[in-house]
């Protein structure tokens, strides 16, 4: 399986889109739909978990052709913690409950849209690693904290 | 997995600061279409133990940190601090 590419990001959109998915870009793959200028092999997806939303994540995950069993359908439904996916077109991190971040519906009124894509605003990005607190977070925070200043004041010049 | 130190002379930026070569690529990045920072920013590369399973799930977070840990190699980077 070769790297996430952004077709793959716009059937994502595409698909969770049609079947009304609420869910936002986390994590680095969402820091880099802000601008931020990295590398990463993870793209992770905040879910809401309400049960509505997760049967509508699994009817959009069997579209873009992941391959769930029952059982997996059944955890994805229920909305279990942390999902790693790699049965399908390309790999996918599924985070229900993402360390730093208290409840989804905070994370979606700060979302910011980039291109169609819903991201989590840079400042649950960075609550997000600096709760998870491993090695690789605390490698990539400091140059994510000025990604955000810089973020903060284009964002300001623009408005 | 990518290391990138604090550039001399900036212990943090919660204040604003931006070391100059950092700020000129976040400058340079937004230069550039998303569509062609996606074929920059997204990598590829086996991940011993991680990569070799096509699905895995877990109750809760700490859980999953605690599995990164006792299973992932450290240089992988998944422990925590």
């Amino acid at each position: 399986m070769g790297a996430f590419e952004y077709r793959q990001a716009e059937e994502i959109r595409n698909a969770f889109s049609r079947h009304a998915v609420r869910y936002l870009f986390i994590g680095k793959s969402g820091a880099i739909l802000l601008g931020f200028p990295d590398t990463t092999q993870d793209t992770d997806l905040f879910v809401d978990r309400s049960p509505e939303n997760c049967r509508a994540a699994v009817a959009a995950l069997g579209e873009l052709g992941f391959d769930l069993s029952d059982a997996q359908t059944a955890e994805i439904e229920r909305g279990k913690d942390f999902i790693q996916l790699k049965n399908g077109p390309f790999d996918l991190d599924l985070i229900f409950a993402p360390d730093g971040i208290e409840r989804f519906d905070d994370a979606w009124q700060r979302r910011v849209e980039v291109e169609g894509f819903p991201v989590c605003h840079p400042d649950d990005i960075i609550a997000s690693k600096a709760a998870a607190n491993r090695t690789r977070d605390r490698e990539s925070l400091p140059r994510l904290r000025s990604f955000r200043e810089y973020w903060l004041r284009r964002r300001r010049r623009e408005d | 997995m990518d290391i990138r130190s604090t550039p001399k002379g900036t212990e943090s930026t919660g204040g604003g600061q931006i070391p100059p070569e950092w700020l000129e690529e976040f400058e340079a990045a937004a230069r550039r279409p998303l569509r062609e920072r996606f074929r920059y920013a997204f990598i590829k590369t086996y991940k011993p133990v991680m990569d070799d399973a096509d699905y895995r799930s877990f109750e809760s977070m700490a859980e999953y940190r605690r599995w990164c840990e006792e299973n992932l190699p450290d240089w992988l980077g998944y422990g925590r601090v």
